[in-house]
């Protein structure tokens, strides 16, 4: 055959040396791809290899090499691999960690070692371990995981909003030493294939050992597969081993907690949003380029400070559809324009602006009836009761002074609106909650830690 | 209000910085020991015993101990204040932790 022997590290290889052969694993294989550009058509799929080192490549083939390559070069198998190419690595279409990429061509050899195949390890992993996934959440480098599988879900269906087209999707929970649990969502055909194995036995609380996912933020922090993972499920080597006997012995029983609930945005269960995603001081939020065109919303905590007594507070409103109902002084019964009808009696819903503080500014926001009626604790019907029965305004104030000085977290919307020519910022209430201190807290910890690593 | 003698924040690992001296603490109730005593776990996870407590029967499931630092593991109570049952330990810890090191300007 002609191959010298001499077998190279990955490590050296560079592209003005072209005399060289290595020894190397095939860890991932892509499917055969059809590719069209101004040259021509033709097939195209890549490699991913790793020598006894360590080190990784990725070598690509096309058109002839591609037929020629495809069928010999195995997932798993060793071979002696010399006359290819190198060149600087197009980090855009790479996953591996390497300055060079590799391509074959026709002319390029490929034996297969038959002889110590255990030499090389089966596959190179470094995973990172459940509670240390933090500081990776939104990094750009996929990650490997292992862990074991507390629950694999049934196969979703979710359609590309772009494609239109079906994309099925899977999500398994696993747990580690550290005693947390992150989810892993899976899709495509890791979803179906290799899920629905991961499903047969996930009674048996299988080790799986994930490589090249990504990280991002979705609850604090979630695990998501994309074309270039791969999945192992109980893998021969030690980590997995490791953690088969912690489970056995105390994993099975121990209690756990989810890796995103200590890290922001994890501490909500909430279908969207996490309260602290928009979360802003009131100085940043009154500022005149806040909300100009369209309305931004944020999420703030603080008390609100003060209610005007002599304001409004309510409108009379019709029974029916809400809007705003004009009395008859003569008759004492209510015109609603809107439904172009006269009632006997209307409800009064709340409308008012109060002035909300936290520790960097204030501002003065405006809410409305369900919101009110939660800040006051009593309905608008029961306030304006109140207001005339209490001549001397001592009970309707004091009720107006119990409100403030109470913590809250407001969802705000702020917009700019021009009145009488000149522009006014409106702040509105669009839902309001009472303070979580342990998300505060968690918050805020995650706030220092990430000043001291500024500093 | 008298700040002579303030009483640092402190977890089961710094407990033997301040030997002698008087520290703040929250504990997690394991056991009483009859009316006075009790036991506790920290924020960091080590049993610490409680002893000369006002009313061992009457705690909740997280206490906050002001007093005397007696040995590596031990408090002598000068007083207990009730936290309830919800309280987030690990934030604490790091609070502690804080306190008593890069921020340890801020409380004592």
């Amino acid at each position: 055959m002609g191959i010298s022997r001499r077998v190279y590290p990955l490590v050296t290889l560079n592209p003005y040396q072209g005399n060289w052969t290595i020894k190397v694993r095939v860890t991932d294989k892509g499917p055969l791809r059809t590719f069209r550009n101004a040259r021509g058509e033709g097939n195209l799929f890549n490699v991913e290899l790793t020598d006894e080192d360590g080190t990784q490549i990725q070598a690509t083939m096309f058109k002839d090499a591609a037929e020629k390559f495809y069928p010999k070069l195995e997932l798993g198998k060793v071979y002696y691999i010399s006359k290819g190419s190198l060149r600087v690595a197009n980090k855009q279409y790479s996953t591996v960690k390497n300055d060079y990429e590799m391509t074959l061509n026709v002319n390029s050899e490929v034996e297969e070692a038959l002889d110590e195949k255990k030499k090389i390890p089966e596959f190179c992993y470094n995973v990172v371990k459940i509670d240390g996934l933090g500081p990776h959440v939104n990094g750009r480098e996929l990650i490997d995981v292992i862990g074991v599988v507390q629950s694999v879900s049934g196969i979703l269906s979710i359609r590309r909003k772009l494609s239109n087209e079906e994309v099925p999707k899977r999500e398994i929970v696993i747990a580690d030493e550290s005693k947390k649990t992150v989810t892993v969502t899976l899709w495509g055909d890791l979803a179906t294939n290799q899920g629905e194995k991961l499903s047969s036995v996930v009674d048996e609380s299988p080790v799986v050992l994930i490589k090249k996912v990504r990280v991002s933020d979705f609850q604090g922090v979630s695990l998501s597969s994309n074309p270039a993972s791969i999945m192992q499920i109980n893998p021969d080597i030690p980590e997995a081993h490791k953690l088969r006997a912690w489970f056995s012995e105390e994993g099975k029983d121990a209690h756990m907690v989810s890796a995103g609930a200590s890290l922001p945005g994890g501490g909500v269960r909430t279908g969207s949003r996490s309260i602290f995603a928009d979360r802003k001081f009131l100085s940043d939020v009154i500022l005149p380029t806040v909300g100009d065109g369209k309305p931004e919303y944020f999420n703030v905590k603080g008390y609100v400070s003060y209610i005007k007594p002599d304001q409004a507070m309510y409108y009379l409103a019709c029974q029916s559809c809400n809007k705003k109902v004009t009395e008859d002084s003569v008759s004492s019964k209510f015109w609603c324009e809107a439904c172009q009808k006269t009632y006997e009696e209307c409800s009064r819903r709340y409308i008012m602006t109060v002035k909300f503080s936290d520790f960097r500014g204030e501002a003065w926001i405006s809410a409305f009836n369900e919101q009110a009626e939660a800040l006051l604790g009593m309905s608008a019907d029961k306030l304006s009761e109140l207001r005339s029965q209490d001549v001397e305004s001592k009970v309707y104030s004091r009720e107006l002074e119990k409100v403030t000085w109470v913590p809250y977290v407001l969802r705000i919307s702020v917009l700019q609106t021009e009145y009488m020519n000149e522009k006014r910022q409106r702040i509105t209430i669009r839902s309001l909650s009472s303070v979580n201190w342990e998300h505060e807290s968690k918050y805020l910890l995650e706030q220092i830690a990430s000043m001291k690593k500024e500093a | 209000m008298d700040t002579s003698n303030p009483a640092p924040l402190v977890n089961a690992e710094l407990l033997k910085r301040y030997p002698g001296r008087r520290v703040r603490c929250v504990l997690k109730l394991v056991r009483a020991e009859g009316n006075s005593a009790f036991s506790g776990l920290t924020s960091d996870g080590m049993h610490v015993s409680v002893k000369q407590v006002p009313s061992a029967t009457s705690l909740s499931q997280y206490v906050e101990v002001i007093g005397v630092v007696d040995s590596d593991r031990s408090i002598r109570a000068e007083m207990c204040t009730n936290f309830g049952d919800n309280f987030d330990m690990s934030s604490f810890n790091q609070l502690v932790q804080m306190a008593n090191s890069e921020h340890q300007s801020l409380f004592i």
